[in-house]
């Protein structure tokens, strides 16, 4: 598999209080010069304004340094989120890893 | 005080809670229990979208409290939550101690949603899409009121 690819797994409630964890964890994969990241989002049982900001950042923080952000695996909570806030027309959306994998390295 | 043993002719033992109350300590952290105490407001008769929207609006209201409105007081200034149902509405009403804002400007200060990217200030706009009746007003004990009601269309 391309090692370029890092695949973030957050858990539980995403809000201000775990976004720490999450910016530093993002900030640790963009600096071993992943290009491709997942935010996995499968265990994340609720997500506010304040973690949907946790991943604005990170995407742009990703996008600066010539990679890409994408997410996967969001609950129907998670995916209100997005489309209330507009931001499904900014991040990319998959199903799972498995589809983000297939999709974004063919040759794989 | 109604009594819940006792199921009178118009007392449905399915229905969800009418009135429940919780204060909160002012801390962060506390926001995954408030959100299974919300947990009981999950009913066949409210939609399950409404439902997580309320959830969202919730969250958004309590976070706004701990952030803004009680920003520096200590943790154990309360914040007061009670949510009732009523026939095809929920309101959410969530009390603090700060000074107060206007939420009318604050809401006119951020175009919506323009700037798709932008790290914050979404939270308020986040209740006003997700609500019917969204208001703030300074309450004759020196509080303030959060007020969130969300309609909803009867289920068949």
């Amino acid at each position: 598999m391309d090692t370029n690819i890092k695949v973030i797994q957050p858990a539980g409630v995403l809000d201000g209080n775990q976004t720490h964890q999450l910016r530093g964890e993002l900030n640790d994969v963009v600096g071993t010069g992943a290009r491709l990241i997942l935010v996995d989002l499968t265990h994340v049982t609720f997500m506010d304004s304040s973690g949907l900001a946790a991943l604005v950042t990170a995407f742009k923080t990703v996008r600066s340094t010539g990679g890409k952000l994408c997410v996967c695996s969001v609950n129907q909570q998670v995916r209100m989120l997005f489309e209330l806030t507009s931001m499904d027309r900014v991040f990319e959306i998959f199903v799972d890893q498995e589809h983000f994998i297939k999709t974004l390295t063919p040759e794989v | 005080m109604k009594l819940r043993n006792v199921i009178s002719a118009d007392f449905c033992p399915l229905d969800p809670p009418q009135r429940v109350k919780i204060l909160v300590r002012t801390d962060l952290s506390l926001l995954a229990q408030v959100l299974d105490w919300f947990d009981q407001f999950k009913h066949p008769t409210l939609p399950h979208a409404v439902w997580l929207q309320c959830q969202l609006a919730l969250a958004e209201g309590f976070t706004n409290a701990v952030r803004h409105a009680h920003q520096g007081k200590p943790l154990e200034v309360p914040i007061e939550i009670e949510v009732s149902t009523r026939s095809q509405a929920i309101e959410i009403r969530i009390w603090d101690q700060g000074s107060g804002f206007d939420l009318e400007r604050s809401l006119n200060a951020v175009p919506a949603f323009i700037d798709l990217l932008a790290e914050g200030g979404r939270g308020l706009k986040i209740i006003e899409k997700t609500s019917d009746v969204f208001s703030y007003t300074r309450t004759a004990d020196q509080r303030n009121c959060l007020l969130i009601i969300r309609n909803y269309p009867p289920q068949a």
